[in-house]
């Protein structure tokens, strides 16, 4: 038996099949293949940060959204502002008084509602509150208010004026 | 003066730093899904920031790596 018999193993003298992947990976290679990895993710993450900006920079245009008689006091109605991908949530406070607020918790993204007989809009993920007129925290995990929109009524249509996360 | 086995211990010590780095560039991946998630833009570029600090830790470990 000579030396390359010796020190070959036995699985491969069973199964003597061979393709070119099957070089060995230095450990150098395994290192750049890692680095490449490492830039990819970095790459990623400044992709994901700028994404982020563009997003939070689109603050809306004025534009109707319902006849103030079509919400009874007390009642929420669910829209989309400033983009069709934002869900967002208005609720009437009182005959005069409407608040609209990002129907997205702060905490993870999660869709908030209007939790009448707690008067609080709360979020199932997380147990996250919020205050229902000003959309600052009450209890939870979220780090912070609620998005506003800006609305008005005018002529007995409510209007959003603008989006402030 | 060097021997091949202080070597070998060194360029493995290289590959286990680089596999911690990357490691943590997965956690910093999380980190940046979720501040985007919650559209918190400080935090999703300090996670960004780091990330590239990061990559470049580890692309300059490289040469430290015996050819």
């Amino acid at each position: 038996m000579d030396d390359e018999q010796a020190i070959e193993p036995t699985w491969k003298r069973d199964f003597p099949y061979e393709a070119a992947s099957e070089d060995e990976v230095t450990r150098r290679e395994f290192a750049r293949y890692l680095v490449a990895g490492a830039g990819v993710m970095a790459v990623g993450n400044l992709g994901i940060a700028a994404w982020t900006q563009l997003r939070t920079i689109n603050t809306g245009e004025p534009r109707e959204l319902i006849p103030l008689a079509d919400v009874e006091i007390g009642d929420t109605y669910l829209f989309r502002y400033p983009t069709d991908a934002d869900p967002a949530i208005l609720l009437r406070l009182a005959d005069r008084e409407v608040v609209a607020f990002s129907q997205k918790c702060t905490h993870l993204g999660c869709v908030v509602y209007f939790e009448a007989e707690e008067d609080r809009w709360h979020c199932p993920c997380h147990e996250g509150n919020f205050e229902p007129r000003t959309g600052e925290v009450i209890s939870g995990p979220p780090p912070r208010a609620l998005g506003r929109i800006d609305v008005e009524i005018r002529d007995d249509t409510i209007w959003a004026l603008g989006y402030q996360p | 003066m060097r021997t091949s086995r202080q070597a070998t211990s060194a360029s493995s010590a290289v590959v286990i730093y680089v596999v911690i780095l990357v490691a943590f560039q997965v956690f910093l991946l999380t980190v940046a899904v979720e501040a985007f998630a919650a559209d918190d833009e400080p935090l999703a570029w300090a996670t960004a920031g780091v990330s590239v600090v990061l990559a470049a830790g580890s692309a300059v470990l490289l040469r430290y790596l015996r050819p």
